[in-house]
């Protein structure tokens, strides 16, 4: 059960190899709406942004009024046409509801806002006048006849029963304006009247039927009965002292006194090192130590204290799920990261013994039994059992809930004025009638509100995305959008693979801007070489390669032979600098040593402060200067072949066989597309991110990598298919052609200061070389404009840079210490096309869109590739996109908070402050410009093509049926388009005529820090004409 | 001609940051909102301003060899048994004091003025930001004890606001109430430290207590006998326990960590932290006339080193590293003081608010850090050369010494459950006489305190 549970974690490892995967893949076999909605009340976090927000976007017009009514009648279905009352139906009640920004709030806080403002004196704002009209007419003829003293009564008066009912419902209502001159009343005190009595009646009608009370989240927990009791909580104590714990176990060497009999497990480490006398004196662990010393002597495995504590915490085995769920989820970041440093221990220097976790589980048990017992003797006086206290405290618990009728009334009464409903009107409702009335308000829950709103605002998007893709289709002429000659005579300019990202979008849009005749193709950034690679100055393998695959590979770097002495002399030199550096490190924490330090050259310490934090790019470029000399010889090549037959990390074993080469090569051309029309420089473009002060910086780096930079990866695929051996197998078994003329060359994209690094420039032949020098001025070209689009997003930087200032910007932020938004990673993606370039060329995509590239001319009728493709775009897209949306719309909860105060512990990850749940997620800084919303995913195939995908694999299918992505269908020959709802595909019919035309990009985005929509790039001066 | 000189640099030297706090406050008191880039260019100007002009008077002091001007702005009450002149000393202690925090304080700000980039918070940081830098210039020119005092509260507010910065979360604002308690402690101390001198001396400026004589060689007046002295001393130095850390206040400095970077970089590794050993350097002449006082103050010094580098060795996280290593530090200043070493004390202040500022700053960059050094070393890095083996001594000693050194040497535990909670019942218990007294003099019914609870905890029995 433990496992299972064990799934709802967070599947974060160390910090350093930031794994982006659905927050909650836990829940991905529910449907998405009802995923999120279990995750929220499992972890206490909000499924979606809140309903202001929306609201907002509606006055913005990024919701569409139309979008909502369709979201909503989506949502109701033939349920939208039900009478609420007499002449609203549902689908109209919850429109309203829905737009309108009705108070809502605890009882005490609305009986203070009803008593001190003009809540009962004027009508909403919002309120339609003739709805206004309406209720007060209304009002003046009903109360004219119940209330005006019985000579005035223009028709027969009521039965006693009515009559009593009123007179308590209204009592002395009348009176308060003067009920025997109710004739010449002023057309304000009507309102005033009406206003009244309509809240008066709302109330008494509320109040008469009763409101369920809302069953949100889980049974509460012994310590949440405590903290209602005593005002403390136990859980506080118990993090504190977990949470020191948990750190001193997992630490990857950071104190300089490692935690005794660590290798015994958690348990018995915890056991052996509380269990002693004279132990911490807090009150609340009084007992502790004899506690532990009888579970050790007793002999107790983890998982039996496990049964143990619970059955003493009174927790019914039918409640057991539940309960250790809440445990867990309490302390998730810890629970989550021991967890995973049991099942995925190649991700770590130390790992930990098995089932880590449930010593966790089980230590938490027996410390917040004990806290509970003492602050139960302490507080309650209660010295009994704790199953016993459990008992008691929940009877007094349900004995004191009961729901207010406040909120519900004053929701109704806000309502009543929107729909023109008067007091007398709901006054002559029979009981069946409020309660339908009051289910149908209490039923529409913030929640279901929430995600109307959304899927509305997702709506929108998607539409104005879609008919981007399609209107473009129809616009392109062949020959302008494509580099590629139709013919296949004249080959492009030179070829650049790059990673899927969406950073790589516009670079790829301002490579073909630059130089129309070069060709772009989009494969995840891995390319097809899943390794373990240590770099040249590097000490430890990285893993390079999505977190879901185990490479089988080693890749080392080594100097070319003749540089071979060299490289062994700085490597001893940076030895002894980093020994000292080590040593100046942990010497300057301690107290003899620092004191020495501090006195003698302390003060020097400002001097790389200031210039450090004034001037971060020329300190850097000092910097680098000074250290050039011991650096690693750059001129360098990979061990990409095998000498033995089994791959190993061994000297001999690290490498490839040429079959294994040609195979792996192969495949990665196949997949995207690149079999024919080969140009003589063909790039390929790994991906990663230097930036400083950044525990996360990871999470900028390539996510097919697992977090790692994967210019390796792309450096490695050169090299096979630059080898003649490697060509010749490939063309024997017919696969792919490579033309001798071709040349292959790896590099590095550095998305976070735009530049870029090209390895074994010096293996180019020299008749490549102008066509390479060609190529690389585009990039650097490229760069420059891609930078100066990047900083539009980034507030600090002046919307009017020139290309070459752009650059110099983003290249301070990379070195900035200070700098906590060195670049926005995969922030703002929302798309995510799989299909040729061709389809998306000349497109404006606003760095939204994940590129696959994807011919599906070329797929065989299993459709292999494609289904290839999907296995590891769909997860890996989903996951990025995913964990962006929930890190938005819930940065405490499920994203990690703000950076500011984040504090990195263990060497693993951070915590926020001094002491705290390790905080899993990406931080505010990375999503604040992010909207939240599914990934649509726009595959140029057939629906054929996709069933029978879903058919094969099973995540593939989990995730695109229970919607946890959206999913459209271009057709390969066409310009058609399927949308896939509700498990099938349905046309797609076009919302715009045309799409808005401009010259160039920078056109389109000049003067503009918002999201832009997408526009279509004639590349000639044209007219610019925004929507 | 110098005398004009000293009062306009002076003037200047305390008016930089008072205006940066005047327009920040002001500001937000109007509801104003500054653009970012306004405050930033604000801080940096006034920073610039005030540390000029403190450099100014530097030179000025050197080229007439003066070794202590005063900048004396009137006296603002004059009664008989008292008067409160604001009156400001720059001397060999204050001048270095003074650069160290226009320095550090504008280079923080500097940095935090993109750190905070985009911050809910960002103007609310830097008027508090603004209020510790006025409360830190006032404090360490002070001329008398009563303008300190001003200054001294300043820094305490403003470092428990900034502690609790992230106040939607609960646990910054419960380790901000923390540290501001053991700062009231700290606060009372000096307040009943400066009514006992006033009593004694008469008078609040330090002119009159230390015989007017610039730092370090002024002697305690002569009024003080030894007995007053170590009195008197032992208030002094229990509010710097608590500003500095000092055994067995000690544990509020970890818990400090919560703010931003840039505030913890700046208060808890460089000038707040101080601000105790400071107090102690200012009234050293009062050891000189104690020597009780000087052995405890070296005594609670050294036990904080000890404690506090116990502590910092089985610490896992770099925020909680840095504050024990602060703790080391500031420990052996306080030794340092205690032992007369002063110009040894100031040289070891300035160097070690410094370095540990600039390691603060660096704190997120760690595990950048980590990987240069490990790459560089071509091995996995490990701090940790085992647990301390203490078997030899006795059996378990090891394990026994590093839950002890986990747990901070218990004393979190031993002020709040030894000190708080007897303090606390006894107020509720005062409280409830008190109600039971007005209740039997207005003949009222003794109402339950907590309505919404139908039963005490009576019936649990």
């Amino acid at each position: 059960m433990i496992r299972q549970i064990s799934r709802l974690l967070p599947a974060q490892g160390p910090i350093t190899a930031f794994v982006f995967l659905n927050t909650l893949e836990g829940l991905e076999h529910l449907p998405f709406d009802a995923g999120v909605e279990e995750g929220a009340r499992l972890f206490g976090c909000q499924p979606y942004l809140d309903e202001d927000f929306y609201r907002e976007q509606i006055k913005r017009g990024r919701i569409s009024p139309d979008g909502l009514r369709e979201a909503l009648r989506d949502d109701l279905g033939d349920a939208g046409t039900t009478r609420v009352i007499q002449r609203t139906t549902r689908y109209e009640l919850r429109l309203a509801m829905l737009t309108t920004r009705l108070r809502v709030g605890r009882a005490s806080e609305l009986r203070w806002f009803v008593a001190e403002t003009n809540a009962l004196n004027e009508f909403r704002a919002e309120a339609p006048a003739a709805k206004v009209q309406e209720i007060l007419s209304e009002t003046k003829r009903w109360a004219l006849s119940a209330f005006a003293p019985p000579g005035e009564r223009p028709s027969a008066s009521f039965d006693a029963e009515t009559e009593a009912r009123l007179e308590t419902v209204f009592a002395g209502l009348p009176e308060r304006f003067g009920r025997t001159r109710m004739g010449q009343w002023t057309e304000a005190t009507w309102v005033k009247f009406s206003l009244q009595s309509l809240w008066r009646m709302c109330r008494a009608g509320v109040e008469a039927i009763g409101v369920p009370y809302p069953e949100t989240g889980l049974p509460p927990r012994l310590r949440d009965l405590l903290l209602r009791e005593t005002q403390e909580d136990v859980d506080v104590f118990v993090h504190e002292t977990l949470v020191r714990f948990c750190a001193a176990f997992t630490d990857q060497g950071f104190a300089r006194w490692e935690l005794p009999d660590r290798e015994a497990g958690m348990f018995q480490a915890f056991c052996a090192t509380y269990g002693q006398g004279f132990g911490p004196p807090d009150l609340l662990f009084q007992g502790l130590g004899a506690e532990l010393v009888r579970v050790r002597a007793a002999g107790l495995t983890p998982l039996e204290t496990i049964h143990e504590s619970l059955d003493l915490l009174g927790v019914p085995e039918s409640e057991w799920r539940e309960r250790i769920t809440a445990k867990l989820i309490a302390l998730r970041g810890w629970a989550g990261l021991i967890h995973q440093m049991d099942v995925r221990s190649d991700r770590v220097a130390r790992p930990v013994p098995k089932d880590s976790l449930i010593e966790f589980l089980a230590l938490r048990l027996v410390l917040e039994r004990v806290a509970c017992l003492n602050l139960a003797k302490s507080r309650l006086g209660f010295s009994g059992s704790l199953a016993d206290l459990r008992a008691r405290l929940l009877v007094r618990y349900r004995d004191s809930r009961q729901a207010d009728v406040e909120p519900c009334a004053f929701e109704l009464y806000q309502l009543a004025q929107l729909f023109g409903w008067s007091a007398g009107e709901l006054f002559e409702l029979s009981t069946e009638e409020w309660q339908q009335l009051v289910r149908e308000v209490d039923g529409f829950r913030p929640l279901d509100r929430q995600k109307i709103l959304h899927h509305a605002y997702e709506a929108h998007f998607r539409t104005r995305a879609l008919d981007a893709v399609a209107l473009h289709g129809r616009s392109r002429s062949p020959g302008a959008c494509s580099a590629v000659d139709p013919s296949g005579l004249t080959a492009p300019a030179f070829q650049a693979a790059f990673c899927i990202d969406s950073r790589e979008e516009s670079l790829r849009r301002y490579i073909e801007e630059v130089c129309p005749t070069a060709e772009t193709l989009g494969v995840a950034g891995f390319f097809g070489i899943p390794i373990y690679f240590r770099g040249i100055a590097e000490a430890n393998y990285s893993t390079l390669c999505p977190v879901v695959i185990r490479p089988k590979h080693w890749v080392t770097e080594e100097p070319i032979y003749t540089l071979e002495e060299q490289h062994q002399r700085r490597a001893r030199t940076r030895q002894m600098i980093g020994t000292a550096t080590h040593r100046l490190h942990v010497g300057s924490r301690g107290a003899a040593g620092a004191a020495l330090l501090t006195m003698g050259v302390g003060v020097l310490a400002s001097i790389p402060l200031v210039f450090r934090v004034l001037f971060p790019r020329l300190t850097a470029r000092i910097r680098k200067r000074a250290t050039n000399w011991v650096n690693a010889p750059n001129q360098t090549r990979l061990r990409i072949e095998r000498v033995a037959t089994e791959p190993g990390p061994a000297q001999s074993q690290i490498g490839f066989t040429v079959d294994e080469m040609a195979t792996m090569s192969a495949r990665t051309l196949r997949d995207m597309g690149l079999t024919t029309s080969f140009a003589r420089i063909v790039l390929f473009f790994g991906h990663g991110s230097f930036c400083l002060n950044n525990p996360h910086k990871s999470a900028y780096d390539c996510g097919a990598c697992s977090g790692s930079m994967g210019g390796a990866n792309a450096r490695t695929l050169a090299m096979m298919l630059n080898d003649p051996r490697v060509r010749e197998k490939i063309a024997r078994e017919g696969i792919v052609n490579i033309p001798a003329t071709t040349h292959f060359v790896g590099a590095l994209h550095n998305t976070c200061n735009d530049t870029f690094t090209y390895y074994d420039l010096d293996l180019l032949p020299q008749s490549h070389r102008d066509a390479f020098e060609a190529a690389r001025l585009t990039m650097d070209k490229a760069a420059k404009l891609n930078a100066q689009e990047r900083c539009r997003r980034f507030d600090s930087a002046a919307l009017n840079l020139s290309p070459e200032a752009a650059h110099r910007h983003v290249d301070g932020r990379s070195e900035d210490l200070a700098q906590t938004r060195p670049e926005y990673g995969n922030s703002t993606n929302a798309l995510a096309v799989v299909g040729r370039r061709e389809r998306t060329r000349g497109l404006y995509l606003d760095r939204r869109s994940f590129l696959i590239s994807y011919d599906p001319t070329q797929d065989d009728a299993e459709y292999t590739t494609l289904g290839r493709l999907l296995g590891a775009v769909v997860p890996v897209c989903e996951g990025i996109n995913l964990q962006y949306y929930f890190s938005r719309v819930d940065s405490t909860g499920w994203g990690c908070g703000s950076k500011l105060p984040h504090n990195v512990t263990s060497l693993l990850g951070v915590m926020d402050g001094s002491a705290s749940d390790m905080r899993m997620g990406l931080p505010w800084q990375g999503v604040d410009i992010h909207e939240p919303m599914r990934l649509l995913f726009v595959i140029e195939s057939v629906p054929e093509a996709i069933e029978k995908i879903m058919g094969r694999n099973e995540q593939v299918r989990q995730i695109i049926s229970n919607g946890w992505v959206q999913l459209a269908l271009l057709s390969p020959t066409g310009d058609e388009l399927l949308l896939y709802r509700k498990g099938q595909f349905e046309p797609y019919s076009l919302h715009a005529e045309h799409l808005p035309q401009v010259a160039s990009s920078r056109e389109w985005y000049r003067g503009v820090r918002e999201h832009l929509e997408f526009c279509e790039l004639t590349g000639a001066t044209g007219t610019v004409s925004r929507p | 001609m110098h005398d004009l000189l000293v009062t306009w640099l002076g003037v200047i030297v305390v008016a930089a940051p008072t205006v940066q706090v005047l327009i920040l406050g002001g500001c937000a008191l109007a509801g104003l909102a500054l653009p970012e880039r306004v405050i930033g260019r604000l801080v940096q100007t006034c920073m610039f301003t005030g540390l000029g002009a403190s450099l100014g008077m530097l030179a000025l002091m050197l080229t007439f060899g003066t070794r202590m001007e005063i900048l004396s702005l009137g006296n603002w009450v004059d009664i008989p048994e008292y008067h409160f002149m604001l009156r400001f000393e720059f001397d060999r202690l204050s001048i270095p004091f003074a650069l160290l925090t226009f320095a550090l304080c504008g280079t923080v700000g500097a940095f935090a003025n993109r750190y905070m980039h985009r911050e809910p918070g960002y103007a609310r940081f830097f008027c508090v930001y603004a209020l510790f830098v006025f409360g830190m210039i006032i404090a360490t020119l002070a001329g008398s004890i009563e303008t300190l005092f001003a200054g001294w509260e300043m820094v305490g507010l403003s470092s428990a606001l900034l502690v609790a910065f992230f106040h939607e979360r609960p646990s910054p604002a419960r380790n901000g109430l923390r540290v501001w308690s053991v700062y009231r402690v700290s606060d009372a101390a000096l307040l009943l430290a400066s009514i006992a001198l006033h009593h004694v001396v008469g008078s609040g400026d330090f002119g009159h207590i230390l015989e007017n004589r610039s730092w370090p060689d002024g002697h305690a007046a002569s009024a003080i006998t030894p007995q007053l002295a170590f009195l008197v001393g032992l208030l002094l130095l229990l509010s710097a326990m608590g500003k500095s850390a000092l055994v067995p206040f000690s544990g509020w400095l970890p818990r400090a960590m919560e703010g931003p970077t840039p505030s913890s970089a700046v208060f808890y590794g460089a000038l707040s932290v101080h601000l105790g050993a400071f107090l102690l350097l200012r009234f050293s002449p009062l050891l000189d006339v104690s020597p009780g006082l000087a052995i405890t103050t070296t005594v609670i010094g050294v036990a904080t080193t000890v404690l506090a580098s116990l502590a910092g060795r089985v610490q896992t996280d770099i925020k909680s590293a840095l504050s024990f290593a602060s703790m080391a530090q500031v420990g052996l200043i306080v030794a340092e003081i205690g032992l007369g070493l002063r110009y040894f004390a100031l040289v070891h202040i300035l160097g070690h608010a410094c370095y540990r500022t600039l390691q603060f700053l660096r704190a997120p960059t760690l595990l950048h850090d980590y990987s240069l050094i490990e790459n560089a070393m071509g091995q996995r890095v490990r701090n940790s050369q085992g647990s301390f083996d203490a078997s030899r001594v006795r059996p378990g000693l090891s394990r026994w010494l590093y839950r002890f050194s986990l747990e901070r040497g218990y004393l979190d535990a031993l002020l709040t459950d030894y000190i708080v909670r007897p303090m606390l019942g006894l107020f509720r218990t005062c409280e409830r006489w008190e109600r039971q007294w007005t209740a039997l003099l207005s003949g009222r019914r003794i109402e339950s305190p907590r309505p919404d609870l139908p039963t005490g905890p009576e019936d649990f029995r």
